[in-house]
């Protein structure tokens, strides 16, 4: 059961990840802003979607988990992101805010009642 | 003696309410009610790569045209996805309205669903869009291409435009289809194939060749020998399937990291 619940928030982690990077990446083409709000790729289930999906098979489901757990999912999140994030600024992206990241990741973990 | 008015909505019966102080009209005379704007006829729809279609869509796609340029001012109407595919396998009708007056009009978005769904019993995904917001995603969105290379239009459109390659947008689309490698068996065959087809049309788009419905099936039938009905049904052998599908992923970020990498250099030296 423990084993179970590990993995699901392992999967929850990876797609909360995924959804954080999509945000900062997206704040870094401001340039393509209003072409970005055209809602027409209504066929994607998003990572955040799919995140919520994971979060209410983890238990507790309808309350903010542990601070213990918390802190682990918090901190798994922020290092993958930045992992993520890093792989570009080296290959010259140069519009990306590490600085956004600990913000979006509260804001993510929030919308999922993580915290 | 005319009067314009405007039909209200009643609980038992719709009515129209006139001035009580006026020249003729009186109580108890018949009077004919007719729109105020003369409703044309649709004389004929422009197609993109489509031969066939049956004609009950025909009839269906020219009564949404009515609805919508009732309720928008518009430059053009089109309708594309899978509602143009043969047969009726489709969920909902993805439909384009060109205007000018974009940003102003999208409330209407809501009554005009409404009223479609009133009239024909479909659902609708409906986009405003301008010209220009159109022909920038053309110019540099791969699904855009794919979305307009197979469409019904009330009038014609010709699009001449310069491709630009935008990695860090490409970057942000190839994202979406991170998804089907971490949640395989979570997701349906919709989503599978929605994923596979956004991978394909991002690979394409920066090797130059052709975007169309057609052309990116063909690719996946042969990358992954599978059937695309078989996709959509959710129907994979997981292993095979995943381990192609990390392999092309792979190959396309790596090829958007270097064109991020190019374009820093460039714009340094610039």
């Amino acid at each position: 059961m423990t084993q179970n619940r590990n993995k699901l928030i392992d999967i929850f982690i990876g797609n909360l990840t995924n959804s954080v990077v999509h945000t900062i990446l997206e704040k870094a083409v401001k340039e393509d802003k209003d072409y970005l709000a055209d809602k027409y790729r209504k066929e994607f289930i998003t990572s955040l979607e799919i995140a919520k999906r994971y979060r209410d098979k983890i238990n507790p489901a309808n309350i903010p988990l542990p601070e213990k757990d918390i802190s682990f999912i918090k901190e798994k999140i922020i290092r993958k992101v930045k992992a993520e994030l890093r792989i570009r600024i080296s290959r010259g992206y140069q519009e990306i805010n590490l600085n956004e990241i600990d913000k979006e990741v509260n804001e993510a973990l929030k919308k999922t009642h993580i915290s | 003696m005319e009067i314009i008015a405007k039909i209200s909505k009643g609980s038992n019966m719709d009515q129209i309410y006139i001035p009580k102080i006026r020249y003729g009209l009186n109580v108890g005379e018949y009077v004919i009610i007719k729109p105020l704007k003369e409703e044309k006829p649709i004389e004929r729809l422009y197609f993109r790569n489509i031969n066939n279609i049956e004609p009950m869509k025909l009839e269906i796609i020219k009564e949404i045209i009515k609805i919508i340029d009732k309720n928008i001012e518009n430059e053009n109407i089109i309708i594309t996805g899978s509602f143009l595919d043969k047969g009726f396998n489709f969920n909902d009708i993805d439909i384009i309205v060109i205007t000018a007056e974009i940003g102003k009009k999208e409330k209407n978005i809501d009554n005009i669903k409404e009223k479609i769904i009133e009239k024909i019993n479909i659902g609708s995904h409906i986009l405003i869009l301008n010209n220009k917001i159109l022909l920038d995603g053309l110019s540099k969105d791969p699904l855009y291409l794919l979305m307009l290379s197979r469409c019904i239009s009330k009038k014609r459109f010709i699009y001449k435009i310069k491709k630009r390659v935008n990695y860090k947008l490409l970057d942000l689309h190839l994202l979406k289809s991170k998804i089907l490698i971490n949640n395989f068996d979570f997701l349906n065959g919709d989503e599978k194939y929605y994923s596979l087809r956004n991978m394909i049309a991002i690979s394409f788009f920066l090797e130059n060749k052709k975007i169309n419905k057609n052309s990116i099936e063909k690719e996946i039938k042969r990358i992954f020998s599978l059937d695309i009905n078989k996709i959509k049904q959710n129907l994979i052998n997981k292993q095979d399937f995943i381990k192609k599908y990390k392999l092309i992923y792979n190959g396309v970020y790596k090829k958007i990291l270097s064109g991020i990498k190019n374009d820093t250099k460039q714009k340094q030296i610039n």
